[in-house]
């Protein structure tokens, strides 16, 4: 056969490649062509002022869809995100500190504030929390356990915290928000240290969305702007990006892959215990979740310095070894974020938490020695004198914030 | 030259070569002169035939249908009453549960070895026989041998996936209650629902495993060592299961064929996951389209000396 019809021959896989490749990008592609979708213009003000509004009514549109959170290296905590973390979307439930690393799915069908399903699937297993009326159930199908968690009467869709229908942890245990909750927390935390401006507008989930963009005015913060895309039509947000500096790929991004807001079958919000199920009752932490009283306690102990973008996050070490009696390789002096996410989180996040370690570098200076681990998105600052020091800063505002106290 | 004498020279070529006697007479064709589409529908048939009467082959598929077996009588011996939470544990309640967790223990190794021996043999087991130059005497007959070939490699892969579900239904059945099936949503549906979503399993699990079945198939148009071709498809199957393992590396996940096989437990949740399995089929069909046309290639530019 002629060298030239064999060279011919071989462009063939290339091309089925390039097709796969093509096939494969065309989604990012076609957003990409479609990104300026036609939405008319309005300024920050008005948009703000109207999701205000769309907010204080506190009615989401009935809707279904698939959630993806993705985040990347070591991102313990996003500043704004701890504390309350109200919304209808409840972070849902024991496997959620697996989310810590590489990309995640959720499923959402959504029917008003006490009638809605969220779906976490697993390898040949799923975790769901199912709201329908006054009735939450949390299935993990892993654990073959229906817990049922009696809503509190006005409590529905309020403020998170311990007294919450569902198990919400605070911050750092929980870094997956519905789109909704994490914009609520950003343009929350957004003050006098916040530029906030309209950005290009973009096509989420298929979505022509409106784009805002919010930039830290502290040279301290690691965080260069979060981006929360909001829908043209329903002002809802769809998406949640947190870019570093530096960084072009988002650290942490959470949006719908695709959306309709079509009302959800009935199906998704019945929720029957299977027979043979072990069935618990209560507002029960998720049973997998093993010890939340330690991060509970880790909180409570620590104080926030500094506000907005710079909060720095001051703690005493916990006393890992007796605190947790069930991870006998913890190490003493890993920060108390990581612990527990490391306990529920499994293999993922252990290994994750080891490179950490190892990143950690010595460092020293007036304010004292410790070690410090350094990340894109989060520094944390582990002091000789047993002290536990994060924020997404940069370490020079630890180091500030270190000395302070003394 | 006619479709019609291609064919004939193939079909006397080939079986003098092969043990195979009794193929002899079958290959011969009935009438003088069928279509192209006869011809290929009649070479496949002998293909089959061969594949399913092939001793080595039988005993694959008997090693098939004995696992489920091996792992019905070895829940039903341990378990004393207590349904665990896991689709094993859950099989001792439920019968037709023991098909799905025989998907859950096959579908990484066992299954995969299965259709690595079939497809990579394909190509590579003619030529070191030194059958192959008989079977391509047709001018035009390289693309629509190698198609003959896939296409046996796809029906063979979903017989083994059929067989396997057969067998676990049967041992359940006999050895377990059977009853209404608890989905992983925790939804409880009908046995006659389950055992369609049974065969939703076994298409899609057919799917994955003829997505191997091309890839075993370019490497076998690589060599004339079939053994050789076994191996490397079996080995690329361990390395993207070690790769799908390591968290480091979890960006090429999606990437490898290994982590989307199993996406066939969208079909055991409510509503069934169709958009996750879809992802999986279109990665599939990605991976036979890329390594069909790599086999293609390499099989229609190459010399045939044996």
């Amino acid at each position: 056969m002629a060298k030239r019809a064999r060279a011919v021959r071989w462009g063939v896989p290339v091309a089925a490649v390039a097709v796969v490749a093509a096939a494969v990008g065309t989604g990012p592609v076609i957003a990409a062509v479609r990104s300026e979708p036609s939405l008319p213009d309005r300024t920050a003000e008005q948009l703000l002022a109207d999701v205000a509004r769309t907010w204080q009514t506190g009615r989401m549109p009935q809707m279904s869809g698939t959630i993806v959170e993705t985040a990347s290296l070591g991102l313990p905590s996003l500043p704004g995100l701890s504390g309350s973390s109200g919304g209808p979307g409840p972070s849902g439930g024991a496997s959620m500190a697996s989310l810590l690393s590489g990309s995640h799915q959720l499923k959402i069908w959504y029917a008003g504030e006490d009638r809605f399903r969220l779906m976490l699937p697993g390898e040949m297993s799923e975790t769901d929390v199912v709201a329908n009326g006054g009735t939450v159930w949390l299935w993990d199908s892993a654990a073959n356990t229906a817990t049922r968690l009696t809503v509190p009467a006005g409590s529905a869709g309020g403020h998170g915290g311990h007294d919450a229908p569902f198990p919400m942890r605070s911050g750092a245990a929980s870094p997956f928000a519905t789109p909704d909750q994490a914009a609520r927390q950003a343009l929350e935390a957004a003050g006098t240290d916040t530029a906030i401006s309209v950005g290009d507008d973009v096509t989420v989930a298929g979505r022509a969305a409106y784009q805002i963009v919010l930039t830290p005015k502290s040279a301290d913060s690691l965080i260069r702007d979060v981006r929360v895309a909001l829908d043209g039509e329903k002002l809802i947000p769809l998406r949640v990006q947190v870019y570093t500096k530096g960084a072009a790929e988002p650290a942490f991004e959470v949006g719908f892959e695709s959306l309709s807001f079509t009302a959800p079958a009935a199906e998704n919000f019945s929720f029957t215990p299977p027979a043979g199920a072990k069935v618990e009752e209560g507002t029960a932490t998720p049973p997998a979740d093993h010890r939340p009283e330690a991060v509970a306690e880790a909180h409570d102990r620590g104080r926030v310095v500094g506000s907005g973008w710079d909060s720095v996050l001051v703690t005493s070490l916990p006393d890992a070894p007796a605190q947790k009696p069930d991870a006998p390789a913890q190490k003493p002096d890993a920060p108390a974020e990581k612990q527990d996410g490391k306990e529920r989180g499994g293999l993922d996040v252990a290994a994750l938490l080891d490179g950490l370690k190892g990143a950690a570098t010595p460092v020293s200076g007036e304010w004292g020695s410790g070690r410090l681990l350094s990340t894109k998105v989060v520094s944390i600052l582990i002091t000789d004198d047993g002290r536990l020091l994060a924020g997404a800063v940069t370490p020079e505002a630890l180091y500030r914030a270190a000395g302070v106290k003394g | 030259m006619s479709m019609g004498e291609n064919g004939t020279a193939v079909s006397e070529a080939r079986p003098l070569a092969r043990e195979e006697a009794p193929v002899r007479e079958e290959r011969r064709p009935a009438r003088p002169a069928p279509g192209p589409v006869r011809h290929l529908t009649r070479l496949l048939a002998s293909e089959i035939g061969l594949t399913f009467r092939r001793p080595r082959n039988l005993a694959m598929l008997g090693v098939l249908a004995v696992v489920p077996v091996v792992v019905g009588i070895a829940v039903r011996v341990a378990s004393d009453g207590d349904a665990g939470g896991s689709i094993i544990g859950q099989i001792a309640g439920n019968g037709l549960m023991l098909t799905f967790a025989a998907f859950v223990v096959m579908m990484p190794i066992v299954l995969p070895l299965t259709v690595s021996v079939v497809a990579g043999d394909a190509i590579a087991g003619e030529a070191a026989q030194g059958t192959l130059r008989y079977l391509l005497v047709a001018p035009a007959g390289r693309t629509r041998l190698l198609l003959v070939k896939y296409a046996n490699v796809v029906v063979f892969c979903l017989a083994a996936c059929a067989l396997v579900a057969v067998s676990a239904l049967v041992t359940g059945l006999v050895l377990f209650p059977v009853g209404p099936v608890t989905l992983l949503s925790g939804t409880t549906i009908p046995a006659a629902g389950a055992l369609l979503r049974v065969g939703v399993v076994v298409l899609y699990a057919a799917a994955g495993m003829a997505a191997l079945g091309a890839v075993a198939l370019a490497v076998s148009t690589l060599t004339e060592a079939p053994i050789g071709a076994v191996a490397t498809s079996v080995v690329l199957v361990v390395v993207s299961q070690v790769l799908s393992a390591i968290p480091q590396v979890a960006a090429v996940r999606p990437v490898l064929l290994t982590s989307w096989w199993g996406a066939f437990d969208g079909a055991l949740r409510a509503p069934v996951a169709f958009d996750e399995m879809g992802r999986g089929l279109f990665a599939f069909a990605a991976y036979v389209l890329v390594f069909g046309s790599l086999a293609w290639s390499r099989f229609t530019s190459k010399d045939i000396t044996a």
